[in-house]
């Protein structure tokens, strides 16, 4: 028992780094996808929160990007192994078209994700440590504190700049 | 079977934030959390393949809807 929540533990700040890796590598702190991204972006910032990091927290209600793709992967490795995560980032795919997002954040997430989460289900992990673990690395950044998560991720985007 | 008692109780948590919270702007985060709790939860709950594609499209369906929600919230599309 202690053992899986080792593993959750784990897996949350592996899922953690990799999706706000690629979504800022993707530049999603930059401007809203969508007039609903910024809205979000805006109403953060009047909460007390920094704008570049409203702006991806935004991207990431508006879209699937990353994060979804990390989940998403972790489903379909938990399901079908390897080929179970890249259908999962088939699907991420359409679900970008769908909500007119013309990046490649969730797409790319979602197959670096398949791959990491495969190789530690090589090594005792569980796919099932990566759903949850994913659940928790959101959490953190939209469940928690919105002027504390845009913060640290405009820090981050200002270090990629 | 922790990981789906911690994404359901993540869920009801962000559920909580999302009723609490008044400005529309910051309420669909805490909803997106939920969405990611409750498509986690739906293929660890359903032991069968296609559990993948009813998380997938239980996924993009609720984010298509928060964009729609946003977007409309930030004014909608203005048509000549």
């Amino acid at each position: 028992m202690l053992d899986e929540i080792l593993h959750i533990l784990v897996a949350a700040i592996i899922a953690w780094i990799l999706f706000v890796t690629v979504d800022i590598f993707f530049k999603l702190p930059e401007a809203g996808g969508v007039s609903g991204a910024s809205a979000i972006a805006r109403d953060i910032e009047v909460g007390g929160g920094a704008l570049a990091g409203g702006t991806m927290m935004g991207n990431i209600v508006c879209s699937p990007d990353a994060s979804a793709g990390t989940l998403l992967a972790a489903c379909g490795v938990y399901v079908a192994g390897i080929p179970g995560g890249l259908a999962a980032a088939l699907m991420v795919f359409i679900g970008n078209r769908i909500c007119h997002d013309p990046g490649y954040a969730g797409t790319t997430g979602a197959v670096l994700a398949t791959f990491i989460i495969y190789g530690f289900t090589q090594i005792g992990f569980a796919a099932t440590d990566f759903i949850a673990g994913m659940v928790i690395a959101i959490l953190t950044i939209q469940g928690l504190s919105h002027a504390h998560a845009s913060r640290l991720l405009a820090r981050l985007w200002r270090i990629r700049q | 079977m922790i990981a789906l008692y911690l994404v359901a109780v993540i869920a009801v948590f962000a559920v909580i934030r999302a009723t609490i919270e008044k400005n529309t702007g910051r309420k669909l985060p805490y909803v997106n959390v939920m969405n990611f709790a409750i498509a986690g939860a739906l293929v660890m709950l359903l032991d069968h393949p296609l559990s993948l594609v009813a998380a997938a499209a239980y996924f993009v369906g609720s984010t298509l809807e928060a964009n729609a929600i946003a977007s409309t919230y930030a004014g909608g599309v203005r048509r000549e």
